[in-house]
Protein backbone atom coordinates (compact mmCIF):
# COMPACT_ATOMS: atom_id res chain seq x y z
CA UNK A 1 0.00 0.00 0.00
CA UNK A 2 1.32 3.74 -0.67
CA UNK A 3 0.03 6.66 1.12
CA UNK A 4 0.53 9.58 -1.19
CA UNK A 5 0.09 12.75 0.07
CA UNK A 6 -2.00 14.90 -3.02
CA UNK A 7 -1.02 18.72 -3.39
CA UNK A 8 -3.24 20.45 -5.55
CA UNK A 9 -5.59 23.38 -5.37
CA UNK A 10 -7.86 22.31 -8.88
CA UNK A 11 -11.30 20.52 -7.24
CA UNK A 12 -11.19 18.01 -10.42
CA UNK A 13 -8.18 16.63 -10.28
CA UNK A 14 -7.91 15.38 -6.82
CA UNK A 15 -11.24 13.75 -7.93
CA UNK A 16 -9.16 11.98 -11.34
CA UNK A 17 -6.34 10.95 -9.13
CA UNK A 18 -8.29 9.39 -6.05
CA UNK A 19 -10.14 7.77 -8.91
CA UNK A 20 -7.16 6.29 -10.67
CA UNK A 21 -5.32 5.43 -7.57
CA UNK A 22 -8.15 3.58 -5.44
CA UNK A 23 -7.51 2.34 -2.22
CA UNK A 24 -6.66 -0.16 -0.78
CA UNK A 25 -4.34 -0.21 -2.63
CA UNK A 26 -3.34 3.88 -2.32
CA UNK A 27 -3.89 5.83 0.20
CA UNK A 28 -4.51 9.20 -0.96
CA UNK A 29 -4.15 12.34 1.70
CA UNK A 30 -5.32 15.89 -0.03
CA UNK A 31 -4.14 19.30 0.79
CA UNK A 32 -5.49 22.02 -1.11
CA UNK A 33 -3.12 24.44 -0.60
CA UNK A 34 0.55 24.74 0.37
CA UNK A 35 0.02 25.72 3.70
CA UNK A 36 -1.97 22.89 4.53
CA UNK A 37 0.24 20.53 2.56
CA UNK A 38 3.19 21.33 5.13
CA UNK A 39 0.85 21.25 8.15
CA UNK A 40 -0.09 17.75 6.62
CA UNK A 41 3.67 16.78 6.35
CA UNK A 42 4.54 17.61 9.72
CA UNK A 43 1.79 16.64 11.51
CA UNK A 44 2.43 13.51 10.02
CA UNK A 45 5.75 13.22 10.61
CA UNK A 46 6.50 12.90 6.42
CA UNK A 47 5.25 9.27 7.00
CA UNK A 48 4.00 9.23 3.03
CA UNK A 49 5.31 7.35 0.56
CA UNK A 50 5.27 9.83 -2.56
CA UNK A 51 4.44 13.38 -2.75
CA UNK A 52 2.18 14.55 -5.91
CA UNK A 53 2.29 18.41 -6.14
CA UNK A 54 0.95 21.24 -8.35
CA UNK A 55 3.26 24.46 -8.50
CA UNK A 56 1.21 27.60 -8.48
CA UNK A 57 -0.70 27.75 -5.51
CA UNK A 58 -1.85 29.52 -2.25
CA UNK A 59 0.62 30.21 0.62
CA UNK A 60 3.67 28.37 -0.70
CA UNK A 61 4.12 27.00 -3.65
CA UNK A 62 5.07 23.15 -5.05
CA UNK A 63 9.25 24.45 -5.15
CA UNK A 64 8.96 25.17 -1.49
CA UNK A 65 6.97 21.87 -0.74
CA UNK A 66 9.51 20.10 -2.67
CA UNK A 67 12.30 21.67 -0.85
CA UNK A 68 10.77 21.29 2.18
CA UNK A 69 10.44 17.33 1.43
CA UNK A 70 13.52 17.20 0.25
CA UNK A 71 15.54 18.67 3.00
CA UNK A 72 13.59 16.45 5.71
CA UNK A 73 16.00 13.73 7.00
CA UNK A 74 14.66 10.52 6.65
CA UNK A 75 16.23 7.13 5.58
CA UNK A 76 14.83 7.22 2.18
CA UNK A 77 13.45 10.38 1.17
CA UNK A 78 10.20 10.98 -0.04
CA UNK A 79 9.90 10.66 -3.79
CA UNK A 80 7.95 14.00 -5.50
CA UNK A 81 6.05 14.36 -8.63
CA UNK A 82 4.99 17.51 -9.92
CA UNK A 83 2.14 17.79 -11.78
CA UNK A 84 1.75 21.40 -13.44
CA UNK A 85 0.50 23.22 -16.55
CA UNK A 86 3.20 25.45 -15.62
CA UNK A 87 5.39 23.60 -17.19
CA UNK A 88 7.90 26.37 -18.77
CA UNK A 89 11.70 25.03 -19.43
CA UNK A 90 12.40 27.19 -16.29
CA UNK A 91 10.33 25.43 -14.38
CA UNK A 92 11.20 22.16 -15.26
CA UNK A 93 14.66 23.10 -14.46
CA UNK A 94 14.33 24.53 -10.69
CA UNK A 95 12.18 21.59 -10.31
CA UNK A 96 15.19 19.06 -10.65
CA UNK A 97 17.54 21.51 -9.41
CA UNK A 98 15.85 21.25 -6.37
CA UNK A 99 15.17 17.26 -6.40
CA UNK A 100 12.02 16.69 -7.74
CA UNK A 101 11.36 12.65 -8.81
CA UNK A 102 9.48 13.16 -12.07
CA UNK A 103 7.25 15.75 -13.75
CA UNK A 104 4.48 15.86 -15.73
CA UNK A 105 2.67 18.35 -17.78
CA UNK A 106 -1.43 18.93 -17.48
CA UNK A 107 -2.98 17.92 -18.82
CA UNK A 108 -1.65 14.63 -17.94
CA UNK A 109 -2.79 11.01 -19.49
CA UNK A 110 -4.36 9.16 -16.30
CA UNK A 111 -2.77 5.81 -17.00
CA UNK A 112 0.82 7.04 -17.49
CA UNK A 113 0.79 9.01 -13.94
CA UNK A 114 -0.21 5.49 -12.33
CA UNK A 115 2.89 3.60 -14.00
CA UNK A 116 4.90 6.82 -12.97
CA UNK A 117 3.50 6.38 -9.10
CA UNK A 118 4.07 2.59 -9.00
CA UNK A 119 7.35 2.89 -10.40
CA UNK A 120 8.73 5.18 -7.69
CA UNK A 121 6.74 3.75 -5.34
CA UNK A 122 8.68 0.02 -6.29
CA UNK A 123 11.78 2.12 -6.38
CA UNK A 124 11.66 3.49 -2.74
CA UNK A 125 10.23 -0.02 -1.60
CA UNK B 1 -63.02 63.99 7.35
CA UNK B 2 -61.35 61.17 5.43
CA UNK B 3 -59.34 61.95 3.46
CA UNK B 4 -58.21 59.49 -0.03
CA UNK B 5 -55.14 59.04 -1.73
CA UNK B 6 -56.80 61.38 -4.23
CA UNK B 7 -56.43 64.64 -1.54
CA UNK B 8 -52.89 63.45 -1.18
CA UNK B 9 -51.87 63.83 -4.42
CA UNK B 10 -54.15 67.12 -4.97
CA UNK B 11 -52.08 68.43 -2.32
CA UNK B 12 -48.97 67.44 -3.39
CA UNK B 13 -49.59 68.73 -6.77
CA UNK B 14 -50.79 72.15 -5.09
CA UNK B 15 -47.73 72.31 -3.33
CA UNK B 16 -45.42 71.66 -6.38
CA UNK B 17 -47.58 74.05 -8.06
CA UNK B 18 -46.84 77.06 -5.48
CA UNK B 19 -43.38 76.18 -4.87
CA UNK B 20 -40.26 78.68 -6.22
CA UNK B 21 -38.06 77.04 -8.67
CA UNK B 22 -35.55 75.89 -6.59
CA UNK B 23 -37.56 73.92 -4.86
CA UNK B 24 -39.20 72.49 -7.99
CA UNK B 25 -35.98 71.51 -8.79
CA UNK B 26 -35.08 70.11 -5.16
CA UNK B 27 -38.31 67.65 -5.93
CA UNK B 28 -37.51 66.62 -9.14
CA UNK B 29 -33.90 65.67 -8.05
CA UNK B 30 -35.00 63.75 -4.86
CA UNK B 31 -37.25 61.52 -7.18
CA UNK B 32 -34.75 60.81 -9.57
CA UNK B 33 -32.39 60.00 -7.33
CA UNK B 34 -34.77 57.81 -5.30
CA UNK B 35 -35.82 56.18 -8.12
CA UNK B 36 -32.39 55.12 -9.62
CA UNK B 37 -31.24 54.24 -5.79
CA UNK B 38 -34.32 51.80 -5.90
CA UNK B 39 -33.84 50.29 -9.59
CA UNK B 40 -29.99 49.80 -8.52
CA UNK B 41 -30.79 47.84 -5.64
CA UNK B 42 -33.54 46.10 -7.73
CA UNK B 43 -30.47 45.04 -10.65
CA UNK B 44 -28.24 43.75 -7.84
CA UNK B 45 -31.16 41.98 -6.28
CA UNK B 46 -32.38 40.24 -9.10
CA UNK B 47 -28.37 39.25 -10.04
CA UNK B 48 -27.93 38.16 -6.84
CA UNK B 49 -30.75 35.91 -6.82
CA UNK B 50 -29.44 34.70 -10.15
CA UNK B 51 -25.92 34.00 -8.36
CA UNK B 52 -27.39 32.28 -5.92
CA UNK B 53 -29.86 30.35 -7.88
CA UNK B 54 -27.12 28.94 -9.69
CA UNK B 55 -24.75 28.54 -6.92
CA UNK B 56 -27.86 26.02 -5.52
CA UNK B 57 -28.07 24.28 -9.24
CA UNK B 58 -24.21 24.00 -9.10
CA UNK B 59 -23.85 22.64 -5.69
CA UNK B 60 -26.54 19.77 -6.75
CA UNK B 61 -25.50 19.42 -10.05
CA UNK B 62 -21.57 19.06 -10.21
CA UNK B 63 -21.14 16.16 -7.96
CA UNK B 64 -23.49 14.14 -9.69
CA UNK B 65 -21.81 15.11 -13.17
CA UNK B 66 -18.54 14.17 -11.85
CA UNK B 67 -19.88 10.90 -10.62
CA UNK B 68 -21.02 10.30 -14.48
CA UNK B 69 -18.06 11.40 -15.91
CA UNK B 70 -16.09 9.57 -13.76
CA UNK B 71 -17.98 6.08 -13.98
CA UNK B 72 -18.72 7.10 -17.63
CA UNK B 73 -15.45 8.22 -19.12
CA UNK B 74 -12.49 8.39 -16.68
CA UNK B 75 -12.19 4.80 -15.13
CA UNK B 76 -14.99 3.13 -17.44
CA UNK B 77 -13.84 -0.56 -17.62
CA UNK B 78 -16.47 -1.39 -20.53
CA UNK B 79 -14.78 1.31 -22.95
CA UNK B 80 -13.23 -0.84 -25.71
CA UNK B 81 -9.34 -0.48 -26.00
CA UNK B 82 -9.54 -1.56 -29.65
CA UNK B 83 -11.67 1.20 -31.20
CA UNK B 84 -10.14 4.32 -31.51
CA UNK B 85 -11.85 6.88 -28.75
CA UNK B 86 -13.68 9.06 -31.43
CA UNK B 87 -15.59 6.19 -32.38
CA UNK B 88 -16.40 4.78 -29.43
CA UNK B 89 -20.02 4.76 -29.27
CA UNK B 90 -20.52 5.83 -25.64
CA UNK B 91 -24.13 4.66 -23.79
CA UNK B 92 -25.56 8.01 -22.98
CA UNK B 93 -28.34 6.65 -20.96
CA UNK B 94 -26.99 7.83 -17.40
CA UNK B 95 -26.70 11.37 -18.61
CA UNK B 96 -30.63 11.40 -18.95
CA UNK B 97 -30.73 12.10 -15.30
CA UNK B 98 -29.09 15.51 -15.95
CA UNK B 99 -31.13 18.26 -17.34
CA UNK B 100 -30.06 18.56 -20.47
CA UNK B 101 -33.02 20.18 -21.48
CA UNK B 102 -32.12 23.23 -19.88
CA UNK B 103 -29.93 25.44 -21.28
CA UNK B 104 -28.17 26.18 -17.92
CA UNK B 105 -27.69 22.33 -17.86
CA UNK B 106 -25.92 22.05 -20.79
CA UNK B 107 -23.93 24.87 -20.14
CA UNK B 108 -22.77 23.31 -16.57
CA UNK B 109 -21.97 20.17 -18.39
CA UNK B 110 -20.12 21.62 -21.13
CA UNK B 111 -18.02 23.92 -18.50
CA UNK B 112 -17.20 20.93 -16.42
CA UNK B 113 -15.98 18.57 -19.72
CA UNK B 114 -13.60 21.60 -20.42
CA UNK B 115 -13.03 21.71 -17.00
CA UNK B 116 -12.09 17.85 -17.27
CA UNK B 117 -10.21 17.74 -20.32
CA UNK B 118 -7.88 20.81 -18.99
CA UNK B 119 -6.53 18.06 -16.69
CA UNK B 120 -6.80 14.81 -18.45
CA UNK B 121 -5.47 14.28 -22.38
CA UNK B 122 -5.27 10.96 -24.74
CA UNK B 123 -7.64 8.41 -24.35
CA UNK B 124 -10.01 10.24 -21.50
CA UNK B 125 -9.40 13.42 -23.24
CA UNK B 126 -10.54 12.07 -26.27
CA UNK B 127 -13.45 10.24 -24.71
CA UNK B 128 -14.50 13.36 -23.10
CA UNK B 129 -14.61 15.01 -26.71
CA UNK B 130 -16.79 12.34 -27.41
CA UNK B 131 -19.26 12.33 -24.79
CA UNK B 132 -19.73 16.44 -26.03
CA UNK B 133 -20.04 15.76 -29.68
CA UNK B 134 -22.67 12.95 -28.71
CA UNK B 135 -24.42 15.00 -26.25
CA UNK B 136 -24.57 17.86 -28.87
CA UNK B 137 -23.11 20.23 -27.09
CA UNK B 138 -21.27 21.49 -29.92
CA UNK B 139 -24.59 23.25 -31.09
CA UNK B 140 -24.92 25.42 -28.26
CA UNK B 141 -21.63 26.70 -28.96
CA UNK B 142 -22.44 27.17 -32.80
CA UNK B 143 -25.73 28.84 -31.63
CA UNK B 144 -23.49 31.65 -29.62
CA UNK B 145 -20.63 31.78 -32.32
CA UNK B 146 -23.94 33.20 -34.64
CA UNK B 147 -25.05 34.97 -31.39
CA UNK B 148 -25.23 39.52 -31.85
CA UNK B 149 -23.13 39.91 -28.60
CA UNK B 150 -19.17 40.13 -29.13
CA UNK B 151 -18.92 38.06 -25.82
CA UNK B 152 -20.61 35.04 -26.34
CA UNK B 153 -19.08 34.51 -29.58
CA UNK B 154 -15.44 34.81 -27.97
CA UNK B 155 -16.73 32.20 -25.16
CA UNK B 156 -17.93 29.91 -28.28
CA UNK B 157 -14.83 30.17 -29.51
CA UNK B 158 -12.51 29.27 -26.31
CA UNK B 159 -14.94 26.78 -26.51
CA UNK B 160 -14.62 25.48 -29.89
CA UNK B 161 -10.55 25.82 -29.02
CA UNK B 162 -10.67 24.02 -26.02
CA UNK B 163 -12.62 21.01 -27.35
CA UNK B 164 -10.43 20.99 -30.80
CA UNK B 165 -13.42 21.34 -33.13
CA UNK B 166 -12.80 22.66 -36.76
CA UNK B 167 -14.67 25.82 -37.10
CA UNK B 168 -15.10 26.47 -41.00
CA UNK B 169 -13.47 29.20 -42.65
CA UNK B 170 -16.45 31.21 -43.87
CA UNK B 171 -17.20 31.61 -40.29
CA UNK B 172 -14.30 32.68 -38.75
CA UNK B 173 -12.13 34.53 -41.11
CA UNK B 174 -14.42 37.28 -40.60
CA UNK B 175 -14.30 37.38 -36.91
CA UNK B 176 -10.25 37.29 -37.62
CA UNK B 177 -10.64 40.56 -39.17
CA UNK B 178 -13.09 41.99 -36.54
CA UNK B 179 -13.10 45.71 -35.41
CA UNK B 180 -13.45 44.45 -31.79
CA UNK B 181 -9.99 43.45 -30.27
CA UNK B 182 -11.22 41.04 -28.26
CA UNK B 183 -12.98 39.12 -30.56
CA UNK B 184 -10.24 39.58 -33.10
CA UNK B 185 -7.72 38.15 -30.94
CA UNK B 186 -9.86 34.98 -29.75
CA UNK B 187 -10.50 34.05 -33.18
CA UNK B 188 -7.31 34.20 -35.03
CA UNK B 189 -5.99 32.19 -31.16
CA UNK B 190 -8.93 29.72 -32.76
CA UNK B 191 -7.66 29.86 -36.11
CA UNK B 192 -4.22 29.33 -35.39
CA UNK B 193 -4.84 26.44 -32.96
CA UNK B 194 -7.86 24.87 -34.85
CA UNK B 195 -6.79 25.08 -38.46
CA UNK B 196 -4.45 22.23 -38.77
CA UNK B 197 -3.71 22.06 -43.02
CA UNK B 198 -3.52 26.41 -43.01
CA UNK B 199 -3.29 27.98 -40.22
CA UNK B 200 -2.57 31.16 -40.93
CA UNK B 201 -4.47 31.87 -44.51
CA UNK B 202 -5.79 34.97 -42.66
CA UNK B 203 -2.92 36.81 -43.24
CA UNK B 204 -4.49 36.52 -46.73
CA UNK B 205 -7.37 38.39 -45.61
CA UNK B 206 -6.63 40.75 -43.15
CA UNK B 207 -7.01 44.19 -44.38
CA UNK B 208 -6.34 46.40 -41.03
CA UNK B 209 -3.08 46.62 -39.93
CA UNK B 210 -1.86 44.08 -37.31
CA UNK B 211 -1.77 46.79 -34.31
CA UNK B 212 1.65 46.15 -32.31
CA UNK B 213 -0.22 44.14 -29.28
CA UNK B 214 -1.86 42.09 -31.83
CA UNK B 215 1.45 41.28 -32.78
CA UNK B 216 2.94 40.58 -30.09
CA UNK B 217 -0.72 38.31 -28.92
CA UNK B 218 -0.26 36.68 -32.36
CA UNK B 219 3.38 35.90 -31.70
CA UNK B 220 2.94 34.41 -28.36
CA UNK B 221 0.07 32.38 -29.51
CA UNK B 222 2.02 31.09 -32.91
CA UNK B 223 5.37 30.17 -30.89
CA UNK B 224 3.61 28.73 -28.17
CA UNK B 225 1.20 26.49 -30.08
CA UNK B 226 2.54 22.67 -30.40
CA UNK B 227 1.20 21.01 -33.54
CA UNK B 228 1.14 23.57 -36.17
CA UNK B 229 2.37 23.61 -39.93
CA UNK B 230 4.88 26.49 -40.26
CA UNK B 231 4.29 27.85 -43.54
CA UNK B 232 7.16 29.52 -45.51
CA UNK B 233 6.56 33.00 -44.43
CA UNK B 234 8.28 34.41 -47.97
CA UNK B 235 4.53 34.05 -49.38
CA UNK B 236 3.76 36.82 -47.43
CA UNK B 237 6.68 38.84 -47.13
CA UNK B 238 7.09 38.87 -50.91
CA UNK B 239 2.68 39.17 -51.64
CA UNK B 240 0.71 40.41 -49.18
CA UNK B 241 -0.02 44.03 -49.54
CA UNK B 242 -0.35 44.49 -45.88
CA UNK B 243 2.59 45.98 -44.53
CA UNK B 244 2.10 45.00 -40.84
CA UNK B 245 2.17 41.23 -41.83
CA UNK B 246 4.81 41.77 -43.78
CA UNK B 247 6.61 43.15 -40.77
CA UNK B 248 5.57 40.44 -38.78
CA UNK B 249 6.51 37.52 -41.29
CA UNK B 250 9.89 39.09 -40.83
CA UNK B 251 9.54 38.22 -37.27
CA UNK B 252 8.00 35.24 -37.49
CA UNK B 253 11.06 33.97 -40.19
CA UNK B 254 13.86 35.44 -37.30
CA UNK B 255 12.08 33.34 -35.23
CA UNK B 256 11.46 30.22 -37.13
CA UNK B 257 15.38 30.59 -38.66
CA UNK B 258 13.32 29.99 -42.04
CA UNK B 259 16.50 30.35 -44.58
CA UNK B 260 14.47 30.15 -47.51
CA UNK B 261 12.60 32.90 -46.88
CA UNK B 262 15.79 35.08 -46.91
CA UNK B 263 15.47 36.11 -50.34
CA UNK B 264 12.35 37.61 -50.08
CA UNK B 265 13.65 39.12 -47.04
CA UNK B 266 16.54 40.29 -49.60
CA UNK B 267 14.09 41.96 -52.22
CA UNK B 268 12.45 44.02 -49.39
CA UNK B 269 16.12 46.13 -49.55
CA UNK B 270 14.42 47.88 -52.66
CA UNK B 271 11.16 48.45 -51.17
CA UNK B 272 10.11 52.26 -50.56
CA UNK B 273 8.95 51.92 -47.33
CA UNK B 274 11.45 52.80 -45.19
CA UNK B 275 9.96 51.11 -42.31
CA UNK B 276 10.03 47.71 -43.94
CA UNK B 277 13.76 48.65 -45.43
CA UNK B 278 14.72 48.63 -42.19
CA UNK B 279 13.07 45.94 -40.36
CA UNK B 280 13.93 43.83 -43.50
CA UNK B 281 17.88 44.91 -42.43
CA UNK B 282 17.13 44.21 -38.78
CA UNK B 283 16.19 40.51 -39.92
CA UNK B 284 18.95 39.95 -42.51
CA UNK B 285 21.49 40.86 -39.19
CA UNK B 286 19.53 38.54 -36.85
CA UNK B 287 19.39 35.99 -39.55
CA UNK B 288 23.01 36.31 -39.75
CA UNK B 289 23.26 36.53 -43.72
CA UNK B 290 26.75 37.35 -44.18
CA UNK B 291 26.13 37.44 -47.93
CA UNK B 292 24.49 40.73 -47.60
CA UNK B 293 27.05 42.84 -45.68
CA UNK B 294 28.59 44.25 -48.82
CA UNK B 295 25.09 45.46 -50.14
CA UNK B 296 24.29 46.88 -47.12
CA UNK B 297 27.76 48.62 -47.09
CA UNK B 298 26.75 49.68 -50.57
CA UNK B 299 23.24 51.03 -49.48
CA UNK B 300 24.68 52.73 -46.54
CA UNK B 301 25.26 56.32 -47.63
CA UNK B 302 21.73 56.70 -49.62
CA UNK B 303 19.34 55.61 -46.42
CA UNK B 304 17.47 57.95 -43.60
CA UNK B 305 19.36 57.17 -40.60
CA UNK B 306 17.28 54.52 -38.52
CA UNK B 307 18.01 52.24 -41.70
CA UNK B 308 21.77 53.30 -41.08
CA UNK B 309 21.38 52.28 -37.56
CA UNK B 310 20.10 48.83 -38.33
CA UNK B 311 22.69 48.28 -40.76
CA UNK B 312 25.84 49.12 -38.30
CA UNK B 313 23.14 46.88 -36.09
CA UNK B 314 23.39 44.17 -38.36
CA UNK B 315 27.21 44.37 -39.52
CA UNK B 316 27.58 43.91 -35.29
CA UNK B 317 24.76 41.28 -35.34
CA UNK B 318 26.63 39.05 -38.45
CA UNK B 319 30.14 39.60 -37.39
CA UNK B 320 31.84 38.36 -40.11
CA UNK B 321 35.18 41.02 -39.33
CA UNK B 322 34.75 41.85 -43.01
CA UNK B 323 33.94 45.13 -42.46
CA UNK B 324 35.37 46.93 -39.52
CA UNK B 325 37.15 49.59 -41.79
CA UNK B 326 34.16 50.86 -42.32
CA UNK B 327 32.92 50.36 -39.03
CA UNK B 328 35.79 52.35 -37.39
CA UNK B 329 35.37 55.17 -40.17
CA UNK B 330 31.64 55.57 -39.16
CA UNK B 331 32.56 55.44 -35.62
CA UNK B 332 35.39 58.19 -35.53
CA UNK B 333 34.11 60.57 -38.44
CA UNK B 334 30.01 60.40 -37.89
CA UNK B 335 28.51 63.45 -37.00
CA UNK B 336 25.49 61.59 -35.29
CA UNK B 337 25.73 60.18 -31.70
CA UNK B 338 23.46 57.34 -32.28
CA UNK B 339 25.76 56.28 -35.61
CA UNK B 340 28.67 56.52 -33.66
CA UNK B 341 27.11 54.16 -30.70
CA UNK B 342 25.77 51.73 -33.17
CA UNK B 343 29.78 51.80 -34.65
CA UNK B 344 31.06 51.31 -31.72
CA UNK B 345 28.76 48.55 -30.58
CA UNK B 346 29.19 46.73 -33.97
CA UNK B 347 33.23 47.04 -34.12
CA UNK B 348 33.12 45.18 -30.30
CA UNK B 349 30.78 42.85 -31.45
CA UNK B 350 33.47 41.57 -33.68
CA UNK B 351 35.33 41.17 -30.97
CA UNK B 352 38.53 38.85 -31.78
CA UNK B 353 38.03 40.25 -35.73
CA UNK B 354 38.52 43.58 -34.10
CA UNK B 355 40.69 43.23 -31.07
CA UNK B 356 43.18 45.41 -33.04
CA UNK B 357 41.13 48.38 -33.63
CA UNK B 358 39.62 48.40 -30.49
CA UNK B 359 42.89 48.49 -28.90
CA UNK B 360 43.98 51.28 -31.17
CA UNK B 361 40.63 53.36 -30.91
CA UNK B 362 41.14 53.11 -27.19
CA UNK B 363 44.49 54.49 -27.60
CA UNK B 364 43.61 57.26 -29.87
CA UNK B 365 40.05 58.26 -29.27
CA UNK B 366 39.21 61.04 -26.32
CA UNK B 367 35.98 62.78 -24.75
CA UNK B 368 32.83 61.42 -25.54
CA UNK B 369 33.97 59.29 -28.32
CA UNK B 370 35.96 57.03 -25.77
CA UNK B 371 32.82 57.15 -23.31
CA UNK B 372 30.77 55.51 -25.87
CA UNK B 373 33.49 53.06 -27.19
CA UNK B 374 33.74 51.81 -22.71
CA UNK B 375 30.21 52.29 -22.48
CA UNK B 376 29.64 49.48 -25.83
CA UNK B 377 32.71 47.44 -23.67
CA UNK B 378 31.00 47.02 -20.68
CA UNK B 379 29.37 43.57 -20.91
CA UNK B 380 27.02 44.82 -17.85
CA UNK B 381 25.30 47.42 -20.03
CA UNK B 382 22.98 45.77 -22.97
CA UNK B 383 21.29 48.71 -24.49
Amino acid sequence: MGKILLVEDDEVMPKIIARILPPPEYEVDIAVNGKEAIQKLEANHYQYDLVITDIMMPYANGFEILSKVKSHEREKPIPVIIVSNAGNEDMIMEGFKLGVDDFLKKPIIPAELVIRVKRLLMRNK
Amino acid sequence: METTLSDILQDIRSIYYYAPLAIKVAIIFIIVAVSATVLAYLVMLRSRYRNYRQQRRMARMLPKIDELLMNEIIANPNIPHDVAPSKVALDLEPFDELPLHKRWGREMLTERIIHYRNNVSGTAGDLLRNLYLQLDLDKDAMRKLKSRHWNKKVEALNEFTLMDMPIADVTILPLANSRNRELRAAARQAYIKLSKNEPFKFFDSVTDPLLPWDQVELYRIITTTTDIAIPNFARWITYSSNKSVVSFCMKLVVHYNQLAAVPAIIKLLENRDHTLRAEAIEALGRLKIAEVEDRLVHLYTSQPLFCQIAILKALGRIRSGRHIDFLRNEFLHSTDFDLRKAAARAIVKNEIMAREVIDELLATTTGENLLILKHCMNPLIKY
